[in-house]
């Protein structure tokens, strides 16, 4: 059977309550004893004091009785036992002789309670007195008695019945009042001895409520001052630590806040790096558009022109077959055929490539990754961008290629490598600038990695080491007063990166830069060896192939 | 050799007799302080040769074979109870002394327990006290009742007298003194002073503002205030000059001799507080 926990009011749980409720039952119980003592103790001595008396009497009456008795005077002994039943506490007096004989009695009630003190007191002869031969012989005096009556009391003990009634309400009011007085001095001392544990124990609180400022205003060098002191120590190092943590989180809150705020100016960067990128698509977009038209009728020209070449040239072979060399545009007509023969091809040709350069502009600027996993391989994408770059060749810049053969294919969009080849070899040139310089461009197979490696080299002024940390940022460059957008090697990083490689400059400064474009092999089942092409490149008869 | 035998069975049988041959035979009723000391002032001055019995020593003394068998010349009875034995043979003459209450068979000569009643009229007069009450058992005391009468009709004492016959009649009888009496005169009377009645003496004193002159010193201390005491030693020593004068052939006055010295102690605090006359020179 589950037993109902008695539950206490919250008062009674205070340490002054509980103190002062052993100290007042404590006391409560003294008291209770001490009255039960004292009154037993005043009942025994009142009752021990009354049988004195009663003996007393009866042996003052005894020894008073002793002549008369001797005598045999009855009416002495009668005025004797009268005198002794005047005390209020004598109920009845009786005086006996040796033979059981009353020879006088004073009875004052015949109601004998049960408690009743009976005293019998024997009448002796005196002692130590002789007999007229014995005091002659010069004997010595003996203490021999001889009981010649006896006097019989009986005493009343109502008397001490009242007194205990008596003594027991004084008693208990004195007890009473005592408690109370007591009580309340207790209550007062508690009151004045607890308010040290009561300001203890609300300075704690404070403390524990996080208010570590607040200090137990305790004075003094006992337990308690000594314990307030500890804990104002306790409270004092909190505070501090608190402040610490406080200074902590402030600093920690102003570091991310900056942090935030970085990463929201790389955010806005992105933004508008976005919003670039969108503008300059649709400036891509345009700018094909525009070129896009007369490129067509550039090539419809071209094709029209190469029809209309092979249509005329029969005559004109017939013509100066007849009519022996002539000459158009100043030029004899062997070399005007050949001349026209191939411009026309190269009017044709380059208008497809512009067709291709803009439709890979287009396809860039509206997110044509869609070429990504297109088969590619490495050295007819270098080869494409050094046709595009032909007409961007310097007299004074030395183009050397060194392509590897047997070099497997990758997967991705030709143009956004021919792009990307097309920024590093014109940086590569720009850099020679003013100077006689080399590049060097190669592409080699790194069958260990699992790679295809391009590398363009050059010797030119290389790049300072504050700049080398800021070459990837968008329109970062150091050559804006030249007409540099700061996008080449920003776009070409994000193409490369694209494709899974990764885009290193190595660079000394006064001594060159080496740009590597590192590029996954793609799987065999998506690409296969391609055969080695070796040579100068068509569209650029100072390219040498070593 | 022969003679040498009938000299020793001579000595043998001699012997007894010279170590029991005596004048005196003592005999002291019990081992008692106040019965040594007599013996012991009889026996300081008294040169013949003694023989002690002390009675409470045997069941039963044979008094009549000794003094057949050994002459005694006289016998000297210490005590009452010696007295009455000594009385019952008649080989030997009896002087007695220390015997208040013995009723000799026939007169006896000794030393009487009981002083001249002239010293105590005397010592009486002396502090002033005119009328005097006296209790007594006419059996026991009245002769010397009689002598004291003779005695203080030649002073201005006056002796008021009641006669007690039993014990229990001396509250009484001391109370019928009442304002009759200026001293009292305690004698040594077993039936007038007895254990019980005593302080019966000593409380009339009180009541009375009446001295008490009595004959023994450890009543004082109840409350007398004169006690007139006999000196024992001076008995033993003046009962072997008797004894002296009968073995020298002198017949004896019959009767006992008054002691011829007396010892007189007073409770000063008594005195002082009834006011009487100092007694000065005892």
């Amino acid at each position: 059977m589950r037993r109902k926990k008695l539950r206490l009011p919250p008062y009674a749980k205070s340490f002054q309550f509980r103190l002062y409720l052993i100290f007042t039952g404590t006391i409560a119980l003294l008291t209770a004893a001490f009255v039960t003592f004292y009154v037993l103790t005043e009942l025994n001595a009142y009752r021990s004091n009354m049988e004195r008396e009663g003996r007393l009497l009866a042996t003052v009456l005894a020894q008073n009785a002793r002549l008369p008795l001797f005598a045999e005077n009855r009416e002495a002994l009668g005025i004797l036992a009268e005198g002794t039943a005047r005390y209020p506490s004598v109920l009845s007096v009786s005086i006996v002789d040796r033979e059981r004989r009353l020879l006088a009695q004073q009875v004052k009630t015949k109601t004998v309670d049960a408690d009743v003190i009976d005293m019998q007191v024997p009448i002796s002869s005196p002692s130590g007195v002789l007999s007229p031969e014995s005091a002659l012989l010069g004997q010595s005096q003996g203490n021999e008695q001889r009981v010649i009556g006896e006097v019989h009391l009986k005493l009343d003990t109502t008397g001490a019945r009242e007194r205990l009634v008596t003594l027991v309400a004084a008693s208990l009011g004195i007890g009473t009042l005592f408690w109370i007085l007591v009580s309340l001095l207790c209550y007062q001392i508690l009151k004045r001895v607890t308010s040290s544990f009561n300001l203890l124990l609300g300075g704690i609180e404070k403390i524990g409520n996080g208010t570590l400022s607040a200090r137990v205003g305790l004075d003094g060098d006992d337990e308690l001052g000594r314990a307030a002191n500890a804990i104002n120590a306790m409270a004092a190092s909190l505070e501090l630590r608190e402040l610490e943590n406080q200074a902590l989180q402030d600093e920690l809150l102003r570091a991310m806040r900056l942090e935030v705020q970085e990463e929201k100016k790389l955010v806005m960067a992105r933004l508008i790096q976005t919003n670039k990128m969108t503008s300059l698509g649709l400036l891509l977009s345009s700018m094909a558009h525009e070129i896009n038209n007369p490129n067509a009728s550039i090539r419809f020209s071209g094709h029209m022109i190469g029809k209309m070449l092979g249509d005329a040239l029969p005559l004109l072979d017939g013509v100066w077959q007849e009519e022996g060399e002539f000459y158009l545009g100043g030029v004899p007509y062997q070399r005007a055929r050949q001349v026209l023969t191939e411009n026309a091809g190269k009017i044709v040709e380059n208008s497809e490539r512009i067709a291709q350069v803009v439709q890979g502009l287009r396809d860039y600027g509206v997110g044509g990754g869609g070429q990504l996993r297109q088969r590619l391989e490495i050295n007819s994408a270098v080869s494409a961008a050094l046709s595009v770059l032909a007409c961007q060749m310097k007299r004074d810049v030395q183009l050397h290629t060194s392509l590897a053969i047997s070099i497997p294919a990758i997967a991705g969009s030709q143009q956004q490598i021919e792009q990307v080849l097309i920024n590093l070899i014109l940086n590569a040139m720009q850099s020679c600038a003013g100077r006689n310089g080399e590049v060097h461009l190669g592409t080699r197979h790194d069958a260990a990695r699992g790679e295809v490696v391009v590398e363009v080299r050059d010797n030119g002024v290389g790049i300072a080491p504050e700049t080398m940390e800021r070459l990837f940022e968008p329109f970062y460059s150091t050559k804006l007063d030249l007409g540099g957008s700061g996008l080449g090697l920003y776009i070409s990083q994000f193409i490369v990166s694209e494709h899974g490689g990764r885009l290193q400059l190595h660079s000394a400064l006064g001594k060159g830069t080496v740009a590597t474009v590192v590029l996954p092999v793609a799987p065999v089942s998506v690409v296969g060896v391609l055969a080695t092409q070796h040579g100068q490149h068509s569209a650029d008869p100072l390219h040498q192939v070593r | 050799m022969s003679l040498l035998r009938l000299l020793l069975l001579v000595l043998f049988t001699l012997a007894p007799t010279l170590a029991l041959a005596y004048d005196v035979l003592l005999l002291q009723s019990m081992h008692d302080k106040g019965y040594d000391e007599a013996v012991r002032g009889f026996k300081r001055d008294y040169r013949g040769s003694v023989r002690r019995i002390v009675l409470t020593d045997y069941a039963e003394l044979d008094l009549t074979r000794i003094t057949r068998e050994e002459h005694p010349k006289l016998i000297i009875a210490v005590g009452d109870r010696a007295l009455e034995l000594a009385q019952k043979q008649h080989a030997a003459p009896v002087l007695y002394m220390m015997a208040l209450n013995a009723k000799p068979r026939r007169s006896a000569v000794g030393v009487s327990m009981l002083l001249d009643p002239a010293k105590y009229l005397s010592v009486l007069e002396e502090l002033g006290c005119d009328r005097v009450g006296v209790l007594y058992d006419p059996a026991r005391s009245g002769a010397y009742v009689k002598r004291a009468l003779a005695l203080a009709a030649r002073t201005r004492v006056r002796l008021v007298l009641r006669e007690v016959h039993a014990a229990k009649e001396t509250p009484a009888m001391l109370a019928s003194l009442k304002g009759k009496v200026d001293a009292l005169w305690m004698l040594p009377d077993a039936t007038a002073v007895s254990p019980v009645s005593t302080e019966a003496y000593f409380l009339f004193s009180q009541a009375e503002r009446v001295p008490v002159i009595t004959f023994a010193e450890v009543y004082l201390s109840m409350g007398g205030a004169v006690a007139l005491t006999i000196d024992r030693n001076d008995i033993g020593r003046q009962l072997a000059e008797l004894a002296q004068n009968v073995l020298d052939g002198n017949q004896p006055e019959d009767g006992g001799d008054p002691p011829r010295r007396m010892v007189m102690r007073t409770n000063e605090g008594v005195v002082r507080q009834l006011r009487l006359n100092p007694l000065v020179g005892r």
